[in-house]
């Protein structure tokens, strides 16, 4: 069910605008290759040395992504330096996940000891206590997937912080940390949920964005 | 002589008993099972003839238990030969020696050897052979990381504790107890009750709560029970008005009449006419008494020199009809008939305020429990709010008063009491506004609260003493009678150690006691010529009381001393002093 299409037809389209909007999405993601391509396709101007920092970005979230975090660390401290600094939370989320690689690979001993050395004294601060004993509940198992923490070595963590590490990057560039088109989805949704509720139409759905792109 | 057939029954009761050890440390059934229920316990008696499974004249004492629980409070006063020894002689043995190898095991800190001899024990319920193993367990997890042997520690919750698959909030807490070594402890987390491993004996106790008590008696049993006695006894005990300390375990406590005052010691003359109104102080120091003479007097209280006189309070230009002591005992209210109230200085004697009002006069008067303003009962049928310094702060009207009015207020302050009808009282709630009843069907002539301000005792014109339980909606819970009551006000109070007992003044001239959970007449005591009108038993002395009678005297009351010296030679243990030499 979609809102008629009179409402909106009318309403211009800059072709700039769709290109910014793919654009900042793949910079974002750090689609190099793709972006090239698309830039010499729609003849739009390069933005200026975007591409290296792409590159570092994208060797920064795949090592957080396999579980390397400490590579990931280095590197950002590279391209970075304050950066970790100030954001103690990620800093404390990288090393957890180099914890539960160690955890994961068995390395029992080498963990603990990383843990006694890098993640203790988070321990004195009230609002990571709670996360620290999640991971500490890791080393009572002997295999850390019966552990009711156990979500902590999965892929979906380790992404979720990735992600985090590269909006901070972005931030610390002074790009935008969040691309166009996720804003343009929360808010077009936003907007359609706000619309059917107006029209007093309770029928409706909530807007899906799934079901919208089939249509 | 013959061999082992031919020997005595008392021989062969201990060979029995050895032969029973041997069973034991076998790890093969026990004649006495540990496995739970103490029925098991009369499956095969332990006895040849002679000796009873039960001991006691009720039959309702085993025998094998009760031997058990004196050997371990033996044992526990620190008489380990003598346990030991009544082990020895009864053929009952404490615990199974499989018992007292576990208890060796965990006191000595053999945790792997103590969780495999846990299993042989016996015990039925899976569920406490965990949590035991797990207490074990732990134990010894914590006892590692304090010795900093933190991998074997961690080897341990790896591949004991976790394993046992129970209490995983417990194995979260730990886990982390790995990472923070004792001298810096996770802030705000639950690590901070378990930073040291507790003491050993400490958790052989809690070890001995999880197990079934047939396999370890618990610990201090018998004192137990027996201060179980002495409460039941103490509940019982009619007269109960002396202190604790008295109990003895020689003979069933009980205290006689001898605990109520009933003898004069002490009569006060300075009064000139009639006495209508006394009231200890709070902190049983003073004593107020007014009079028809117009005069208020203050006496002190000594625990040596008896009732003296402090201050002759003149100023009143009436008879002065009640007295109320403010709560910190430092001022004095007084009120007379349908006149002022005046608020006097106890230790100077000295009238520090008069409060008035033009056209009407006062009846009654009381001290809010903050002791910053004070309230008076009116004869135009309202009740006045006054600051200290004078300044009416309220005036609550439409209340009927009658002529002598009672009025209280709860120590928190939050319920007014007073009379509303001739046959009723209010019960008001000043934050909530809220307004209870009590409905009598006599006229009711004065009422007074009780020190937890949960009962309300209300005399009445029939000469019945009511009790009714003001929480919630009020319910009449006793009656006293026996008293005389025809022409005037006569008052009642509550006294005696937790407020056990009422007195009651009498028109017979006697003073009246009751229990006041049986509600039974104790005492009537003879003495005054006249009507007493009015009692007070001191808050603080149980064996104090006063009372105030038309025949101008006040009399003071306390133990029967004869009585007592009679006692003592008995060497029934009761001892005690009141002051009185």
């Amino acid at each position: 069910m979609d809102v008629d299409p009179c409402h909106y037809d009318l309403v211009g389209i800059n072709e700039n605008d769709i290109h910014n909007v793919v654009l900042s999405y793949l910079v974002h993601n750090c689609f190099n290759d793709t972006m090239e391509s698309f830039i010499a396709c729609t003849g739009m101007k390069q933005p200026d040395d975007h591409l290296e920092g792409m590159e570092k970005r994208k060797r920064i979230f795949n090592f957080a992504l396999d579980g390397n975090a400490l590579k990931a660390i280095e590197l950002t401290n590279q391209l970075a330096h304050d950066l970790l600094e100030k954001n103690e939370e990620l800093y404390f989320d990288l090393l957890s996940i180099h914890f539960g690689e160690l955890v994961r690979s068995r390395k029992c001993s080498e963990a603990l000891e990383f843990a006694q050395a890098k993640l203790a004294h988070f321990g004195k601060v009230p609002k990571y206590v709670e996360r620290l004993e999640d991971f500490m509940a890791l080393l009572a198992y002997e295999e850390p997937d019966k552990s009711p923490t156990f979500y902590l070595l999965g892929l979906e963590h380790r992404q979720k912080i990735a992600e985090s590490l590269n909006r901070a990057i972005l931030e610390h560039m002074n790009l935008p940390s969040y691309t166009a088109m996720e804003r343009l989805i929360q808010q077009t949704t936003v907007v359609r949920q706000c619309l059917s509720q107006e029209l007093g139409k309770d029928t409706h759905a909530p807007f899906s964005l799934e079901d919208f792109l089939k249509s | 002589m013959g061999g082992v057939e031919d020997e005595e029954p008392a021989t062969k009761r201990v060979k029995l008993s050895t032969e029973e050890l041997r069973g034991l440390s076998n790890g093969s059934s026990l004649i006495e099972p540990v496995s739970g229920s103490s029925s098991d316990l009369m499956a095969r008696p332990l006895s040849s003839e002679g000796d009873e499974e039960v001991v006691g004249s009720k039959g309702v004492i085993k025998r094998v238990e009760f031997v058990r629980i004196i050997a371990k409070a033996l044992y526990s006063l620190g008489y380990k030969k003598s346990g030991e020894r009544l082990e020895e002689e009864s053929g009952i043995p404490l615990h199974s020696s499989v018992v007292n190898l576990f208890m060796q095991q965990v006191l000595d800190g053999s945790w792997d050897e103590s969780v495999a001899t846990l299993k042989k024990i016996g015990l039925l319920d899976e569920s406490i052979v965990k949590s035991a193993s797990f207490l074990i367990l732990e134990q010894k997890f914590l006892e590692l990381l304090n010795a900093e042997k933190v991998m074997d520690a961690l080897n341990t919750l790896r591949t004991e504790i976790t394993p046992l698959c129970i209490n995983v909030t417990r194995v979260r807490e730990l886990s982390s107890r790995v990472v923070a070594p004792s001298q810096f402890v996770l802030v705000g987390s639950h690590s901070q009750d378990i930073v040291r491993a507790k003491s050993r004996s400490k958790l052989l106790e809690e070890l001995q709560k999880l197990l079934p008590p047939t396999v370890m008696i618990p610990e201090r049993r018998l004192e137990h029970l027996v201060e179980q006695a002495l409460l039941l006894q103490r509940d019982a005990c009619p007269f109960h008005n002396s202190l604790d300390k008295e109990m003895s375990l020689y003979t069933d406590h009980q205290c006689g009449r001898d605990q109520i005052p009933s003898q004069t010691l002490q009569i006060l003359r300075d009064h000139s006419d009639e006495v209508w109104f006394l009231q200890f102080s709070h902190n049983g120091k003073y004593l107020a008494s007014s009079s028809n003479d117009r005069s208020v007097i203050i006496w002190e209280v000594d625990v040596n020199r008896g009732v003296s006189l402090k201050h002759r309070l003149c100023g009143h230009q009436k008879s002065v009809c009640s007295v109320s002591w403010s709560p910190d005992c430092n001022e004095l209210l007084t009120c007379g008939v349908e006149e002022a109230v005046r608020r006097w200085d106890v230790s100077s004697g000295e009238c520090l305020h008069i409060y008035e009002k033009a056209g009407v006069g006062q009846v009654s008067c009381g001290w809010s429990p903050d002791g910053k303003w004070i309230f008076s009962g009116v004869n135009d049928k309202s009740i006045c709010v006054w600051h200290l310094d004078g300044r009416e702060l309220e005036c609550w009207k439409g209340q009927k008063t009658l002529r002598i009015s009672d009025l209280e207020i709860t120590s928190d302050g939050k319920q007014i009491i007073s009379m509303y009808k001739e046959d009723a009282i209010l019960l008001l709630d000043r934050e909530a506004k809220v307004e209870r009843h009590i409905e009598e069907d006599q006229t009711i002539t004065s009422f007074t609260l009780s020190r937890d301000n949960r009962f309300l005792l209300v005399s009445l014109l029939n000469q019945e003493i009511h009790l009714w339980n003001i929480e919630g909606d009020p319910k009449l819970v006793a009656k006293y009678i026996g008293h005389k009551r025809a022409r005037f006000v006569i008052r009642s109070c509550f006294g005696g150690l937790a407020q056990a007992f009422i007195a009651s003044g009498s028109e017979d001239s006697q003073v009246y006691i009751w229990h006041r959970g049986s509600g039974e007449l104790i005492e009537t005591l003879p003495g005054h010529s006249g009507a007493v009108n009015c009692v007070s038993w001191n808050p603080v002395n149980p064996h104090m009381l006063a009372s105030a009678s038309d025949d101008r005297t006040i009399r003071i009351w306390g133990l029967n001393e004869l009585n007592m010296k009679r006692k003592d030679a008995h060497s029934n243990g009761i001892h005690y002093c009141n002051g009185r030499t």
